[in-house]
C-alpha cells in the first residue's frame, strides 16, 4: 500500500510540475522523497533471510 | 548552450527513464515477475527524478531543476547499491531474472550513476542557465516525454495497487494480492 501511495504522490507532484506552480512542485517534491527516504529506512530495518 | 538545447536533452532524458519503466514492466508481464519493495522503491525514485526534467521542459533549464534530479538520483543509488549488497554473497541466485548479465537493480544502479554524471556535465556545460519566469509553448518530441513518462507512473501506481492490494508488500510477492480469487 505505501508503494502506491508513493506512486500516486509522485504523479501530483509531476501534475504540479507540469500545470501548476513552481514553488509548491518544489515543496511536494521534498515531501516525496523523505517519504521515499523513510520507506527505504523502514525496509532497511527489515530481517534478513540470507540465502547460503 | 541555449534553451532548445537544453529541452531537446531533457525531453531526451525523460524518455530515457521511460525506457528504464518499459523494461521494468516487460520483466513484470512477460516473465510473471512482480516486483519487490525495493524494486518498486527503484521505480519510485525513477518517477521522481522525472520532476526535474518537467519542469526545465515547462519553465527552462534551470540548476534548481537538476538539483532536484540528483537528490532523487543520489537516493535511487544508495536503494539500488542496498538491494545490490543484499544479494552480493556467493552462490546467491539475486532476485529475478537478469538481463544482459546483470539483474534490474544492478541496471538501476548503473542509470542512477550514470544519471548523477550526465546532469553535473550539463550543470558543467551550461553556466548562464535562463530564469524564467513564465511557461513556454512546448513541442511535440518533449511534451511527448513528459506525457510518456505521467502514463508509465500512473500505470506502475495500478499494478502496486493490484499487486499489493491495500496491506503492506509482501517481501517476495509471487501473486497479485487484488487478482486473487475469491473463496
Amino acid at each position: 500500500m505505501e508503494f502506491t501511495v508513493l506512486f500516486l504522490s509522485v504523479l501530483v507532484v509531476m501534475a504540479v510540475s507540469w500545470w501548476g506552480s513552481r514553488r509548491l512542485a518544489l515543496a511536494l517534491f521534498s515531501i516525496v522523497l523523505a517519504a521515499s527516504v523513510a520507506t527505504y529506512l523502514h525496509h532497511a530495518t527489515d530481517t534478513l533471510n540470507l540465502s547460503f | 548552450m541555449n534553451r532548445s538545447i537544453g529541452v531537446t536533452l531533457n525531453a531526451l532524458g525523460l524518455y530515457g527513464i521511460a525506457l528504464v519503466l518499459v523494461a521494468a514492466f516487460a520483466g513484470q508481464i512477460l516473465l510473471n515477475e512482480l516486483p519487490c519493495p525495493l524494486c518498486l522503491l527503484q521505480r519510485v525514485l525513477f518517477s521522481l527524478l522525472a520532476i526535474g526534467p518537467i519542469l526545465n521542459i515547462r519553465l527552462g533549464p534551470r540548476p534548481s531543476h537538476y538539483a532536484l534530479s540528483l537528490l532523487a538520483a543520489v537516493v535511487g543509488a544508495t536503494v539500488s547499491a542496498r538491494q545490490i549488497l543484499l544479494h552480493i554473497m556467493p552462490r546467491d541466485p539475486g532476485y529475478g531474472s537478469a538481463l544482459l548479465g546483470y539483474h534490474y537493480y544492478t541496471w538501476a544502479f548503473i542509470g542512477f550513476a550514470g544519471a548523477i554524471i550526465l546532469i553535473s556535465i550539463v550543470l558543467l556545460l551550461d553556466d548562464r542557465q535562463r530564469d524564467d519566469k513564465v511557461a513556454t509553448p512546448v513541442g511535440l518530441f518533449a511534451g511527448g516525454a513528459v506525457w510518456l513518462v505521467i502514463g508509465l507512473t500512473a500505470i506502475n501506481a495500478v499494478s502496486t495497487l493490484l499487486e499489493c492490494g491495500y496491506a503492506a508488500c509482501p517481501d517476495n510477492p509471487t501473486f497479485y494480492e487484488l487478482l486473487r480469487p475469491i473463496r
